[in-house]
């Protein structure tokens, strides 16, 4: 079988499988419906402040598990819904930056630079238009980018990299997660050695479960969801909580209404204007997407500031910050373009990026049948390859979702102005009841709660001092593969304890993996103090 | 504290976990050392992973304490504590509620007891509903910092939408606390 035949079966994968409904004689495939579900999902989560799309992720995946159960069917459906949540919350996010100054999602943060102060000048829906045009063309150039590469990655893993290897590249993307996230490379590391230690809590080879401290509790392990879920939504509940505990005394006024005029729609003469800053950004949220662990705040920063010195070059005005529409593509391409491409080191490697990448992984974990890594790019010739036709499948659930984002994306995303009035302190409390339900659903014991809320708190301690969660996540999630992978390379190399540098490509990813932390070292000692 | 002092306590403090686990806890809750002979052949035990995890936390702890800008440090504060009791305490009681309410009831009213009358309405609710609309209530008074009806409203509505959720449309799915009593 070729490639072409794989791409076909994973459309066909999508377009064939289970029927949801027929409508007067068309079928309507279940993964189809799901995506439109997610996508719309996603769009209102993204617009409303302190939802996130992982939130969404992790609510929906037990009830996604308990509708379509545990068989390969599954995935599809799931992956669609998520992958829906995932793009709908980007473009979802520039709602409330626009229209009231309150980013919906982090990365939505340089959006508000421009796009309120074209709202405060009457021009809201122009925005809302230049926001949602950059963000999907950002978003599809992202997800190109990704079929094309991910594929060629993971063949060249597979054909060039043995198990000493693999093990040195696991290494070296914890070690670059934990020194660019935050900022801290100190921070970091603390951050990914407690994941590892968590992973490895009532777990390894003997029959007696390590670090279990005898109890049957922890032999069993801390949950998956409780931990994810724990460190990554509840410590966010909680710091966002005590955020609004904090406030509560000056509650700001209500805002006048702004009164809307002028030519809202988004012209010819503009997208011309615009495209060279939405392609720009497009490549360097592709770039940054592409590692793992740079998440889409710093694409965001980094589009928004290349495309303000391309701008003030030009001395063209409004000037960025003053309600510029390239403001505004430059920042929602950016951020948008990650997406997409934060899926590469999850496809060839195995290795999440971001949090949403988590939620993927963990479906994926939970029903079983897809293991994202390089050897799902196994083409086959005589036997069909399941795993690489769920792949094409997920590519083909990413160019729906980026089709319905052209076509009702725009329309959808302008009607959604009104979810960011949903004030906080009732959202926050209802999200919180809702996680802690989804994870007892998953678990069905009182322990997963307390698990969870413990590692709740762990995550609120870790915002608080200024140590980002992801590399804890990241870590929890890949300690067990580091440690099978290097279990087996030791033994595969007759117990050679330099395995790590006793070939030049894993001495190669070792030597980088020093050369991460010492410039990450060495850049937080030069700068100013 | 000053923030050089805030990092140096953070850096210490980590440092000071990642011995207390690679010299006490990993030796004394691990059946197998950090590399084994068995047989002439040589494995990987069962300890050498968590203290490598101990190893990343001391160099994390050793690079926050002595190369950490001043300005990255961040420190907690009696307010924060404060916060975190209050939070906390919300939370365990409203669990308690949870967890205790459905088998008490059942014990004073009934002479089976909760566990066979864990799958019938409205028992199986009964925790769920009580404990899910303290917890949501709780927390909003916590944020508003004012006991409201809204809030219990709104507690009770959101134990209801997820009862429907969860509960009406799956009979393999069990809402807190059936699956321990």
């Amino acid at each position: 079988m070729g490639w072409l035949d794989y791409v076909w079966m994973g459309v066909l994968a999508v377009f064939q499988g289970p029927e949801l409904i027929n409508l007067m004689g068309l079928p309507i495939p279940v993964t189809l419906a799901m995506i439109a579900a997610g996508f719309l999902l996603g769009i209102a989560v993204g617009a409303t402040p302190g939802l996130a799309g992982p939130m969404a992720m992790a609510i929906a995946l037990p009830i996604l598990i308990s509708v379509f159960g545990f068989s390969p069917d599954a995935l599809l459906p799931v992956f669609g819904f998520l992958i829906g949540i995932m793009k709908g919350a980007t473009i979802g996010g520039a709602v409330p930056a626009i229209l009231f100054n309150t980013p919906g999602t982090p990365d939505a943060y340089m959006t508000t630079l421009d796009g309120y102060p074209m709202t405060q000048a009457g021009q809201a829906r122009k925005a809302l238009r230049v926001a949602h045009f950059s963000s999907a063309s950002g978003d599809t150039f992202s997800d190109i980018v990704l079929i094309l590469c991910a594929p060629f990655l993971a063949v060249l893993v597979e054909r060039y990299l043995d198990l000493p290897e693999k093990t040195a590249l696991l290494i070296l993307s914890l070690a670059f997660i934990a020194a660019v996230i935050g900022g801290s490379v100190g921070k970091g590391l603390i951050s990914l050695g407690l994941g590892l230690l968590a992973a490895y809590v009532g777990t390894g080879e003997d029959f007696y479960p390590r670090l279990s401290m005898g109890t049957q509790t922890l032999a069993q392990g801390f949950p998956i969801a409780a931990v994810v879920l724990g460190v990554l939504i509840i410590g966010e509940v909680f710091k966002s909580l005590e955020d609004l505990w904090s406030e509560a005394r000056n509650r700001r006024s209500p805002r006048p209404p702004i009164t809307q005029s002028g030519d809202q729609r988004l012209r010819w003469t503009d997208i011309r204007r615009l495209l060279p800053f939405v392609a720009r950004s497009a490549v360097i949220g592709t770039a940054i997407g592409a590692l793992p662990g740079i998440g889409s705040t710093l694409a965001a920063t980094l589009g928004y500031t290349t495309g303000n010195t391309r701008h003030a070059r030009s001395g063209a005005r409004p000037r960025f910050g003053e309600g510029a529409p390239e403001g505004i593509a430059a920042t929602e391409a950016a951020n948008s373009s990650v997406s997409g491409a934060n899926l590469i080191p999850v496809l060839s490697l195995g290795i999440p990026g971001n949090a949403a990448a988590v939620f993927l992984i963990l479906a994926a974990d939970t029903i079983g049948g897809f293991n994202p890594g390089p050897s799902v790019f196994r083409f086959t010739g005589d036997v069909v390859n399941p795993e690489l036709v769920i792949a094409f499948g997920l590519f083909t659930c990413m160019m729906i979702a980026n089709l319905l984002n052209w076509t009702i994306g725009g329309a959808f995303m302008r009607s959604m102005g009104f979810m960011s009035r949903i004030p906080k302190q009732i959202l926050l409390p209802v999200v919180l009841l809702l996680t802690l339900t989804s994870i007892y659903v998953q678990e069905t014991r009182m322990a997963a709660i307390w698990f969870a809320i413990g590692f709740g708190v762990l995550g609120y301690l870790m915002r608080r001092l200024g140590m980002s969660p992801l590399p804890f996540v990241i870590a929890f999630i890949l300690g067990a593969k580091l440690e099978e992978t290097a279990r087996q390379a030791f033994a595969a190399t007759g117990g050679d304890p330099f395995f790590l540098v006793s070939s030049p490509i894993a001495a190669l990813f070792m030597v980088l993996t020093v050369g991460v932390i010492l410039r990450s070292t060495r850049k937080s000692k030069d700068l100013p103090t | 504290m000053r923030a050089g002092k805030a990092n140096l306590a953070l850096g210490l403090g980590a440092a000071l976990l990642a011995l207390i686990v690679a010299l006490i806890w990993v030796p004394m809750d691990t059946s197998t050392g950090m590399i084994e002979k068995m047989r002439r052949q040589t494995n990987v035990g069962d300890a050498l992973a968590p203290t490598l995890a101990a190893a990343f936390i001391l160099i994390g702890g050793v690079l926050v304490a002595m190369l950490e800008r001043p300005e990255t440090a961040r420190r907690l504060s009696a307010g924060n504590l404060s916060f975190l009791l209050q939070l906390l305490g919300i939370l365990a009681l409203s669990l308690a509620v949870m967890r205790w309410l459905g088998p008490a009831v059942a014990e004073l009213l009934t002479d089976t007891g909760y566990r066979p009358l864990r799958d019938t309405a409205p028992w199986k609710h009964l925790g769920f509903l009580a404990g899910g609309t303290a917890l949501v209530a709780g927390l909003i008074a916590l944020a508003e910092r004012r006991l409201s009806w809204r809030g219990l409203l709104i507690g009770a509505a959101a134990a209801l939408a997820l009862i429907a959720i969860y509960d009406l449309p799956f009979d393999s799915l069990l809402l807190p606390p059936n699956g321990d009593v």
